[in-house]
């Protein structure tokens, strides 16, 4: 009885430490703010519906527009990495405007460059597709499909 | 690593107080009526009347190198322009430009919150290509402000926390004469920005 306890006590100590690298979400924003792809990994953050996405999309859209104009010293690009306590975000906007958000772990380094393949992802499967009209919702399954093969489950295997 | 700018805002949304250091980009004159007194002389519609030697315009001109006549009594346009070509304008007002701060920090952290799900998450900051932002919030709902150089690697939130437990508490709480939470005055005192300025500019690497 008592060894069992001691057990379950130590499972639950080492296990958190585990999960601290982790990828939560990944949004895309067209230049107009508007969000045209969403998609959940790894457990974390809210689950929240997808017209609560689309309000904080468009709520980032023009925060990220205000800090640019914030800059003391010179020209600024925006926001690149947004910190709260338990996730922090990270932002790729790319030179036409639209803006690729990664929610991550704060301890997450690779955010940058898991942005960057998303970038290429999404002009390979999404800009050259015939069938997509710009800056509106991405509907490709080889987007998604490549999109899960580089993100998986969001949790990174240590 | 450089340190900007100060900013400090009350509960009722209101900037009370603002330093800057370092900034090449400069926020234009308040507009009349748009900030309250006692915030700061650098960027209040009075700035120029006071002609006091511990007002942050003097601090800022040591630093930069820069003689603004002190006898003359220019006005603020006429001081902007004397302040010489590193410096140019944001084109932005300073009380808007502290209303951009006060809505872009406000904005976010209900943003962190909504999306962790936990109502006491904290905001912390964030960081462009420039600039980085950092947020430390008092009990009482007083929010400090600070921007810095973006590759900043220390953890500035403590050395705000520093300056609301030794100035803050030192030279305005305990004040008699500061008026605070009057929706009237600033929270600028000199003593106040005397020891703000000693306490960033002994950090390290502050230039």
């Amino acid at each position: 009885m008592t060894g069992e306890g001691t057990k379950a006590a130590s499972a639950i100590t080492v296990l958190p430490p585990t999960i601290i690298m982790a990828i939560y979400g990944l949004w895309v924003i067209n230049k107009a703010g508007g969000l045209v792809y969403q998609r959940s990994f790894a457990d974390g953050l809210a689950q929240l519906t997808s017209n609560e996405y689309l309000v904080l999309a468009g709520t980032l859209h023009g925060i990220h527009a205000i800090t640019s104009r914030l800059s003391p010293m010179g020209s600024s690009s925006g926001a690149q990495v947004i910190e709260g306590e338990s996730f922090k975000m990270t932002i790729l906007l790319t030179p036409t405007g639209t803006k690729f958000v990664l929610l991550t772990s704060p301890a997450e380094t690779s955010a940058e460059a898991t942005l960057q393949k998303v970038y290429e992802v999404y002009a390979d499967d999404v800009m050259k597709n015939p069938f997509h009209t710009p800056e509106m919702p991405i509907r490709s399954e080889r987007f998604d499909s490549r999109i899960g093969i580089l993100i998986g489950n969001g949790l990174t295997t240590v | 690593m450089t340190i900007h700018s100060l900013y400090i805002f009350d509960r009722h949304c209101t900037c009370v107080y603002y330093q800057d250091w370092h900034r090449t980009r400069r926020p234009k004159p308040a507009a009349e009526g748009g900030l309250l007194p006692a915030v700061s002389q650098d960027v209040s519609a009075k700035s120029a009347t006071g002609s006091n030697p511990n007002s942050n315009r003097n601090t800022l001109t040591s630093n930069t190198g820069i003689v603004v006549a002190v006898n003359e009594q220019p006005t603020p346009n006429q001081l902007l322009q004397t302040t010489g070509p590193p410096l140019t304008s944001t084109g932005l007002a300073f009380d808007e430009e502290a209303k951009l701060v006060y809505g872009v920090i406000l904005s976010l952290r209900n943003m962190v919150r909504k999306l962790s799900g936990k109502d006491d998450e904290q905001f912390l900051g964030y960081r462009t290509n420039t600039y980085k932002l950092h947020l430390f919030e008092t009990a009482s709902g007083y929010k400090l402000v600070m921007l810095t150089d973006p590759n900043i690697t220390d953890n500035l939130r403590l050395v705000l926390r520093q300056i609301y437990l030794g100035p803050f508490l030192e030279y305005v709480t305990r004040n008699p004469l500061s008026t605070m939470d009057s929706k009237e005055f600033g929270i600028d005192n000199e003593y106040f920005r005397q020891s703000i300025h000693n306490m960033v500019s002994g950090l390290t690497g502050f230039n």
